[in-house]
């Protein structure tokens, strides 16, 4: 079973970097006592080691507004989550503007109170400008309270790290970052 | 994002089968049958999976059972830590600084205006003013959108500094806190808790204004109730009809019950009675203890009689109660003084431990037994929602038949509505387990 020492909401896994060095934001959702919604905590333990020094890695448990007026003008995001509506450990990777108008295909779990497409609608619509970047999730299929990933899930964690990597490094190249992850 | 099939007709027949409730926390369902004007079924079914945390505790130390209940609910999860600290404290005898108590106050003070500012302005408000939801509301209100963020916003900067992180905090712990905190971190409140008093103000006047749909409900309201204050952290459980109980005697009148279509424990009082928990139940019950500053907010509505009895009012109830909170807020942030010792020193030791306070939805209590290593041995955990359930469906039931002559969309706007109107939190409802054992041979 894959551990995840340390990723709790509000912490960032990886090394502290001036917002102004920021290229790309990925934003890990999900309780890592809740079974598959630890799937991205899981993933971003992975992820901390993989990265370039301008792609920050932030866990933020359940995604808030807050969360995404706070990311700095131009950075694109990755948003990564686990959902239902998918297979067990089946992985996609979308453009968030795909996320708000199928909001039917998948349903990632983790802004409680309000449906993900909300939180990212009523963001956009507060910083003026559209979010742009990723959103990558992975089918879940056990919610209930502990740590630990279902067999599926857990078997899907190397694609899921790896599509994260991708979609960050496809986003840090289109912003003209260059170099590679 | 939710599928609903309501069919009305003109013989006073309803079917209302609303398979995914939206702007509720939590997943639940609603089934409503009324028949020639008669309700047949009025369920409130909630089925997120049981979350077993009263097992789960079990072994625990005292300090590690409030990290793990928090964990219970994101919305609110200062209300089960404050309710086990002081059940632990109270049953270990254990005193704390009266600044420590003040910072307590105020951390759930950050609590209940993150709680109530999301529910009146992201999840309810829409409802009245005729829009589907939030993100709608923000397209053509975008400063009233925004005017609730910036109050949610200053709770989640209490509970952020106070709980060490917004979500989830971590800093509660037997006797006091794990750390102190600074004059300077404190005061660095007053300027948007100033701010947020302002928009708290504006609240109350917005959603008195609304044009709510008139319905008298009847039952039981029950809260806290403090002499020195409004209630929060501390008091005696009362109720409209005249009950006066000591905090951790709620076992006495109250217990719970599993029911066939809910996940949830329901509760019920002594003589097998709904009743209810909540904003309604404070003002009406606790309303003489409000802030000044809410207390004048609230009769400047004129509407405190019909808080009482018509829960389309609970909003009005919660912007009074934001600004309660604020107010308090900031008069905590005004005259703090750090303790001498953030944390009194404890040993831990046998006991039960028992105690109520009152989250943003209502009346939460909990009891623990502790054996002599002082690890835990029972846990009892009754969060508002599951008390509130019943009295929930007996409501429905009573409001139903006023909308039979409605169209199918405009019956079912108002009975989801109406449900919004107790803020239920099903992710807090189903902590539970119930655990049943068959021997066999």
């Amino acid at each position: 079973m894959t551990s995840l020492p340390g990723a709790q909401p509000g912490a960032e896994v990886s090394i502290d970097r001036r917002s102004d060095e920021v290229q790309v934001e990925i934003l890990i959702c999900g309780s890592i006592d809740r079974g598959d919604d630890g799937a991205a905590c899981v993933a971003g333990a992975a992820l901390s080691t993989l990265l370039p020094p301008d792609v920050r890695l932030r866990v933020v448990g359940q995604l808030d507004i807050d969360d995404l007026l706070a990311i700095p003008a131009g950075a694109p995001i990755v948003i990564v989550d686990a959902a239902t509506g998918l297979r067990p450990g089946q992985v996609v990777d979308l453009p968030i503007e795909e996320l708000i108008r199928g909001k039917e295909l998948i349903h990632p779990r983790s802004s409680h109170a309000l449906a993900l497409p909300e939180v990212i609608g009523l963001a956009e619509l507060l910083r003026g400008r559209p979010l742009q970047g990723r959103i990558v999730a992975v089918g879940a299929e056990e919610f209930g309270l502990g740590r630990g990933l279902s067999r599926r899930v857990d078997g899907a964690i190397p694609t899921l790290v790896e599509a994260v990597r991708a979609a960050a490094e496809r986003l840090r190249h289109d912003s003209g970052s260059g170099g590679q992850a | 994002m939710h599928d609903t099939d309501t069919a009305t007709g003109s013989s006073g027949d309803l079917a209302v089968d609303i398979a995914g409730l939206t702007r509720v926390e939590g997943e639940g369902s609603l089934r409503l049958k009324v028949r020639a004007g008669v309700v047949e079924q009025a369920h409130l079914e909630i089925f997120e999976a049981p979350r077993y945390f009263e097992r789960l505790v079990v072994g625990r130390t005292p300090d590690e059972v409030i990290d793990i209940v928090a964990r219970i609910c994101g919305i609110c999860p200062v209300a089960y830590q404050m309710t086990a600290v002081h059940a632990f404290e109270h049953g270990l005898g254990i005193s704390i600084d009266p600044a420590v108590r003040s910072l307590r106050r105020l951390l759930y003070c950050g609590e209940w205006i993150e709680s109530h500012a999301l529910h009146v302005y992201l999840l309810h408000l829409p409802d009245f003013l005729g829009y589907a939801s939030a993100l709608e509301l923000a397209h053509d209100q975008r400063a009233t959108v925004e005017a609730g963020l910036r109050l949610k916003k200053a709770g989640n900067q209490i509970v952020a500094l106070l709980g060490g992180r917004a979500i989830h905090p971590v800093s509660v712990r037997v006797g006091g806190f794990s750390r102190s905190f600074r004059r300077s971190e404190i005061r660095a409140l007053r300027e948007p808790l100033t701010g947020a008093l302002e928009v708290a103000l504006q609240t109350v006047d917005l959603v008195a204004g609304l044009d709510t749909p008139h319905f008298e409900r009847s039952g039981r309201l029950v809260a806290l109730r403090h002499p020195d204050g409004y209630p929060m952290n501390e008091g005696r459980i009362v109720s409209s009809d005249g009950l006066d109980l000591a905090s951790t005697d709620w076992r006495t009148e109250f217990s719970e019950q599993q029911v066939g279509w809910s996940n949830a424990l329901q509760s019920r009082d002594r003589a097998g009675q709904p009743y209810l928990l909540g904003p309604m139940a404070r003002i009406t019950l606790s309303g003489g203890q409000l802030h000044p500053t809410a207390a004048a907010a609230l009769a400047r509505t004129g509407l405190a009689g019909e808080i009482a009895v018509n829960p389309y009012r609970s909003i009005v109830a919660r912007a009074v109660e934001l600004v309660d909170a604020t107010a308090e807020a900031l008069d905590i942030v005004e005259a703090y003084q750090p303790p001498a010792d953030p944390r009194q020193p404890w040993t831990p030791g046998p006991g039960t431990a028992a105690w109520a306070t009152e989250a943003p939805r209502g009346l939460i209590f909990h009891a623990y037994d502790l054996d002599d290593r002082g690890l835990v041995t029972h846990a009892q955990i009754v969060p508002p929602t599951s008390q509130n359930q019943a009295a929930i469906e007996a409501d429905l039931a009573a409001f139903a038949p006023s909308v039979l002559d409605l169209s199918r969309d405009e019956a079912t706007l108002r009975i989801e509505q109406l449900i919004r109107s107790y803020d239920p939190c099903i992710s807090c409802a189903t902590h539970f387990l119930d655990l049943s054992v068959e021997a066999l041979g």
